[in-house]
């Protein structure tokens, strides 16, 4: 990164930052699946425990039994640990997506594009600023949500239970490689479907089929199909990154002064 | 060098439709060339081809000897542009607009700073500088279009329609900085309608039609193209029976000669035939006679060519 695609960076961050409209889009989906969300099952979880006879059939599909923990605990590690980074895994999708169709199709739709290829940045370095800030965003969104989410249900929990809950190696996992990789694979699906698009939603959708397996590996932990640990995680993160690569190293071909203007 | 040279230039994008037309041209540095045409004429498609935002589909050509094709970033380090379509940032403010695009072009904050105050300065932009570009007026923004491809202090800009949207005192403004321009040795590629504004500042022009580029030249060729005569605008009493004119007012004639040296024989002529004069003035084509002319010349050979 040149000091040239530094300010390309820092302007794509500025401008996503002052679209309130965007910026509220950005907030309220992490504050939902981070905050909102695990609030209301840790509260069913310690203050309505009758709430809780559905999760019996996951809690015996766990390693440990139940009797060797408390109920409650084995039930608020499972929220934590397998449920919410699940749920958590479509902030990085949103949060990249919504950035990288502000900065490419966002540009075209205002007319600032052709103002940019004018300029002596060939068309990799450009591609590369707009997707590290894209990247950026969504890291940076992902692990504040993560870090926000954290301090609010150890307080919660201090509160309700009298104890804090640690979270698992999994989440390791989730954050350097998950949450990373499935970032980069919405970057590069709304970029490639930004060279079609004219507008900023219909580049953003092309990244809405992520959700979908999100969706399934939500379902899953509910149902206790495939209970996500550290392993599976690491599998998924690697899968994603090779994907991640394929289809960025496609759609940098797709990129020329002559499609862009169009 | 040449700061422009295309060889049978051609353009036609998917589907058909020819833009540009085997067209040849040099533009020495320092030159300001007019680029004129009706729109739809190929003038925007060039300027797209000499800064390599289009791939030609036949012929070449080279701005400062690079090839815009080949590599557009060296070009685009001494190039400015200003079309229609590239617009700058709303959120930003008309200074931070003009920094961002200083460090794109490779320089530090402080000289960005210093420079596009300087361009707003002159541009009578510096009490508008910390508003948001969402205020600024079409003409304010046009205006800081032109601050911003100044702000690199590039060998040449290639302007579309720069005046467009200006009030006649800003347009004014900005023709007289491009001619500063020029005369620092910047090359200028000027498309504009505003013919008016054209013959006050280009030293030569290029006229298209069509996708075709049917004349070049300084507007002494160019009037030759139309006409080897020069029209004489005389105010007389009387004129000799057998003067071939047309009268276009009470006492007021248009007289063809054939050259500036004929003049004085004939005010000798009509005073010698007992005339009294009051006004004699060579009337020379303006440059929007001369375009005109040589649009519906260029028209009627097409038509010609297509029967």
């Amino acid at each position: 990164m040149n000091t040239q695609q530094l300010a390309l960076m820092k302007k794509d961050i500025r401008s996503i930052t002052s679209n309130k409209r965007v910026l509220t889009v950005m907030l309220m989906v992490p504050l939902a699946l981070t905050i909102v969300l695990p609030s209301v099952l840790v509260f069913c979880i310690t203050l309505v425990p009758e709430s809780t006879a559905d999760f019996q059939k996951l809690l015996e599909m766990l390693p440990v039994s139940a009797e060797e923990q408390n109920q409650e605990q084995l039930l608020l590690g499972l929220v934590l640990n397998k449920i919410i980074p699940a749920f958590f895994l479509m902030i990085p999708v949103m949060a990249s997506s919504v950035m990288s169709a502000g900065s490419f199709v966002g540009e075209k739709e205002k007319h600032t594009l052709e103002t940019l290829l004018y300029s002596p940045l060939s068309l990799k370095q450009l591609f590369q600023a707009k997707i590290m800030a894209g990247f950026t965003v969504g890291m940076l969104v992902s692990i504040l949500s993560f870090a926000a989410m954290m301090l609010v249900l150890e307080i919660e929990l201090f509160f309700l239970t009298g104890s804090v809950l640690v979270p698992e190696m999994s989440w390791l996992v989730v954050l350097l490689l998950v949450a990373p990789a499935i970032s980069l694979v919405a970057i590069a699906v709304t970029v490639r479907g930004s060279a079609k698009a004219q507008t900023m939603e219909e580049a953003q959708q092309c990244a809405v089929f992520l959700i979908f397996p999100i969706l399934a590996l939500v379902i899953s932990q509910f149902t206790g199909i495939l209970l996500v640990n550290s392993w599976i995680l690491l599998g998924l993160g690697i899968v994603l990154a090779v994907l991640a690569a394929a289809l960025m190293k496609g759609a940098e071909g797709k990129f020329t002064y002559e499609r862009l203007l169009k | 060098m040449k700061a422009v040279e295309t060889e049978g230039l051609s353009k036609i994008y998917t589907g058909g439709n020819k833009a540009v037309d085997n067209i040849s041209f040099c533009l020495e540095q320092g030159e300001v060339f007019g680029f004129l045409g009706p729109n739809g004429a190929g003038k925007t498609t060039t300027i797209k081809l000499l800064n390599g935002m289009l791939a030609p589909s036949g012929g070449s050509c080279r701005v400062f000897d690079i090839d815009p094709a080949q590599n557009p970033e060296k070009l685009h380090q001494m190039s400015g542009v200003i079309t229609e379509h590239a617009q700058m940032y709303d959120h930003l403010s008309g200074m931070d607009n003009l920094i961002f695009y200083g460090t794109l072009f490779g320089r530090n904050k402080a000289d960005c700073e210093k420079r596009a105050t300087a361009l707003l300065e002159r541009l009578d932009l510096a009490d508008a500088k910390q508003r948001k570009l969402s205020a600024y007026s079409t003409g304010m923004r046009q205006r800081l279009s032109l601050a911003r491809a100044m702000m690199h202090s590039p060998k040449i800009l290639f302007l579309d329609e720069p005046t467009s949207g200006l009030d006649p005192e800003s347009a004014q403004n900005v023709n007289t900085l491009i001619q500063e321009l020029a005369s620092d040795g910047t090359t200028i590629f000027l498309c504009t309608h505003q013919l008016r504004y054209a013959q006050e500042i280009c030293t030569t022009y290029g006229l298209m039609n069509q996708g075709n580029l049917f004349a070049t030249g300084n507007i002494e060729k160019l009037r030759s193209m139309v006409s080897d005569k020069v029209k004489v605008r005389v105010k007389a009493s009387c004129i000799p029976e057998d003067m071939e004119c047309e009268k276009i007012g009470e006492h007021t004639y248009d007289i063809s000669v054939n050259s500036e040296e004929e003049i004085p024989l004939l005010v000798r002529r009509i005073v010698g035939a007992g005339g009294d004069l009051y006004q004699v003035s060579a009337e020379q084509l303006s440059l929007e006679e001369i375009y005109f002319s040589l649009i519906d010349k260029n028209h009627a050979e097409t038509e010609c060519g297509n029967l």
